[in-house]
């Protein structure tokens, strides 16, 4: 009875292992690696051929043939024998013509027996997109000067199970082409009715050179890939001008089609108005007066005359902003010094006036040509500025004119200190300096003339301010910094009425005789 | 102004033409990665055994997605989507008697779920289009292939027999699948 007590509680524990055991064998004949307990299969492309075969996990069990079953799990089709691979003595089978759809499930069954008895029994399933392992087909090279024809070997017929489109969808022949390191890759497209051998030209090589060429196919499912053995072969030796000239004339060609290609995409882009090109350069680079800065121009050759120049020194005059008549003319007109000469002369005009000078220029003290003392009890702040002026109304000449002169002579000041002492007739203190002659009054020199060269007067006759105009630009000015124009223009701030203008010159020569030897240009 | 509407015109036409002519390679290449990857997951899934021959059943695939003929655009988007919609509510039945990794099962219902929403959102572009006719006829036929397949599971009361026959049918679903998406190239 403890026995039976026993057996009861024992019975149960066992039952609970077998049925587990079971179900761990179970599962484990599903796993999807085509591995029975007994058996390991392998589905095999090889040549175009579909090549099952089976390997005993336990090699102690050797049967003497065996036969193989299959069926798909798509259909409840009965399952089949394969008549080929009915008790044969190999552990494979060429299925090629026996199953036909590539994206099915195949169920297969192997029988191993030794005489009359079944050693082994291996079942599995598998399906075959995926398990399918895709073999290298065979080629030859042949090889060129710059090509090489590779010969792959295609059956006459293909096989059924890559017929309907499979062919061209899941099988992607390779062609790998090596030469050093560099490796290129090559994809002829497959026709759907390909049919015996197929060859492919590998163009563009170098001549005298090694590439080594191997083949293979490339599964739809990125499956496992078998590369073929490497091929190497050395290409001929070519002619090295006809190549290298071609290589160079294809060389320029490409370079040409690169730069054309680039402007052209520049120049739309321009105009669509995605890009925005400059026009203006900066200044640095301007290069339109590069000739001058390389060759300066030489300064035009004029005929030039030494010309002497005594500065009469004045005494600045502080303008003490009475507005009386009396004492501006007073202060703005310079006495007229007489040298050993004979010659009036007044201090020369050297620079333009400034706003405050500017504005102190009335048509009033225009009207007044009479020379004045300076006051030596002023200080001498200011410039003096006094024009040159004939040392006493002329007949016939107006009051007008010879006030325009010394009211010019205000706007403009002497831009020689007071610091600087000249004599009058010192030969210590002279300037020598060019003068275009152009702008100068001019004065053949006489023998009998004592009077210094280059020391011109105002002529005595009356004309117009527009006249006047003329000889501003023409007369000298005495500064140290070389000739400047003595008047400004006529846009002065000083405006003229009209009634004080004389219409009795003679206005319309450019050359005007001004009487005593010099001629006004 | 008038060369420079045409040559914006031009430009916009030329670079619009090679943006479909991406986006066509862009879909096909990503479609057939998906199916690829569910193929893969699928078959890491415990399969047949030996004794579920006797519940095997021909569920009647289309004719017109087994010989793979060829569609339009429009019409591979739309029997692309619809297989990928269906597969995903397959698989999100009872499969507890199967013993199957449920991480590997998770797994394939994401990536399934990805693809019909993406194919979803470029339907709706599709269905945009004027003067364009579904090829209803297909699409019927499909949905009554997978209608089947459910009505089996149902029948078989969802056993791991009738777990691994339907798991075989999907393989095969996967490598129609591929092959429809290589149209997208042309």
């Amino acid at each position: 009875m403890v026995w039976n007590q026993n057996a009861s509680l024992v019975r149960p524990q066992n039952l609970y292992l077998v049925v587990c055991i079971s179900f761990v064998f179970g599962v484990s004949s599903a796993f999807p690696d085509l591995s029975d307990k007994f058996c390991t299969f392998k589905v095999t492309f090889r040549n175009f051929r579909l090549i099952l075969s089976w390997e005993l996990k336990n090699h102690s069990v050797v049967p003497d043939r065996y036969t193989l079953r299959y069926t798909v799990i798509s259909r409840p089709d009965q399952v089949k024998i394969v008549e080929h691979c009915s008790n044969t003595t190999a552990s494979s089978c060429d299925l090629t013509d026996v199953w036909e759809v590539l994206p099915e499930t195949y169920s297969i069954r192997v029988d191993g027996f030794r005489g009359n008895t079944t050693l082994v029994q291996c079942s599995s399933y598998l399906f075959l997109v995926t398990h399918m392992s895709l073999e290298p087909p065979e080629f030859d090279i042949v090889g060129f000067t710059d090509h090489i024809n590779v010969l792959v070997k295609f059956p006459p017929v293909i096989p059924k199970i890559l017929g309907g489109g499979v062919l061209k969808f899941y099988l992607s022949l390779i062609i790998e082409e090596q030469s050093g390191n560099i490796v290129k890759k090559h994809n002829p497209e497959l026709n759907e009715n390909i049919t015996g051998n197929f060859t492919y030209v590998i163009d563009k090589l170098l001549p005298n050179t090694n590439y080594c060429v191997s083949v293979y196919f490339k599964p739809r499912n990125l499956g496992a890939v078998h590369r073929s053995p490497v091929k190497c072969i050395l290409l001929q030796p070519g002619q090295e001008t006809e190549s290298s000239e071609s290589a160079k004339i294809g060389g320029i060609i490409t370079m040409f089609v690169i730069a054309a290609v680039i402007v052209i995409t520049i120049i739309i882009l321009k105009r669509v108005g995605y890009i925005c090109l400059r026009n203006h350069f900066p200044k640095v680079l301007n290069f339109y007066n590069f000739s001058t800065w390389v060759f300066p121009e030489m300064p035009p050759l004029e005929t030039v005359a030494f010309v002497e120049v005594i500065h009469v020194n004045r005494k600045k005059k502080v303008w003490d902003y009475n507005y009386d008549d009396e004492s501006d003319s007073n202060d703005d007109t310079a006495t007229p010094q007489t040298n050993a000469g004979g010659y009036t002369m007044h201090g020369l005009v050297g620079r333009l006036l400034g706003p405050a000078s500017a504005s102190s220029a009335t048509p009033e003290d225009c009207m007044e040509p009479d020379a004045e003392e300076p006051d030596p009890s002023e200080p001498d702040t200011d410039i003096d500025t006094e024009p040159l002026v004939p040392s006493g109304p002329s007949p016939g000449q107006s009051e007008g004119t010879s006030g325009a002169y010394e009211c010019r002579g205000k706007q403009l000041q002497d831009p020689i200190t007071e610091e600087d002492s000249w004599s009058t007739g010192g030969s210590g203190d002279k300037i020598t300096f060019n003068v275009n002659l152009s702008s100068v009054f001019m004065r053949v020199l006489d023998d009998d003339l004592e009077v210094p060269p280059g020391l011109p007067s105002f002529p005595e006759e009356t004309y117009n301010l527009q006249e006047s105009h003329r000889l501003e630009t023409s007369s000298l000015a005495a500064n140290g910094e070389g000739t400047q124009p003595l008047f400004p223009t006529p846009s002065a701030e000083c405006q003229w009425p009209e009634d004080v203008l004389s219409d009795e010159s003679d206005s319309s020569e450019s050359d005007v005789d001004i009487g005593d030897g010099y001629i006004m240009r | 102004m008038t060369s420079r509407c045409i040559l914006q015109t031009t430009l916009l036409l030329y670079f619009s033409t090679m943006a479909l002519a991406m986006s066509n390679d862009l879909l096909r290449s990503q479609l057939s990665s998906s199916s690829l990857e569910c193929q893969e997951l699928l078959l890491q899934l415990n399969g047949t055994t030996e004794y579920c021959l006797k519940d095997r059943i021909n569920f009647e695939i289309p004719e017109e997605i087994e010989k793979s003929r060829q569609f339009q655009k429009e019409d591979i988007i739309l029997i692309t989507h619809e297989m990928f919609q269906k597969i995903f509510d397959i698989f999100r039945r009872n499969i507890s008697r199967t013993g199957w990794n449920e991480t590997t099962v998770e797994n394939l219902l994401v990536k399934l779920h990805w693809q019909k929403e993406h194919l979803e959102i470029i339907l709706e572009d599709v269905k945009e289009k004027e003067n364009f006719t579904w090829d209803n006829r297909t699409l019927l036929h499909l949905k009554k292939y997978y209608l089947r397949i459910v009505q089996y599971l149902k029948a078989k009361e969802y056993s791991i027999c009738a777990w691994t026959i339907v798991q075989a049918e999907i393989c095969r679903n996967f490598f129609f699948l591929n092959i429809l998406t290589d149209y997208l190239q042309n």
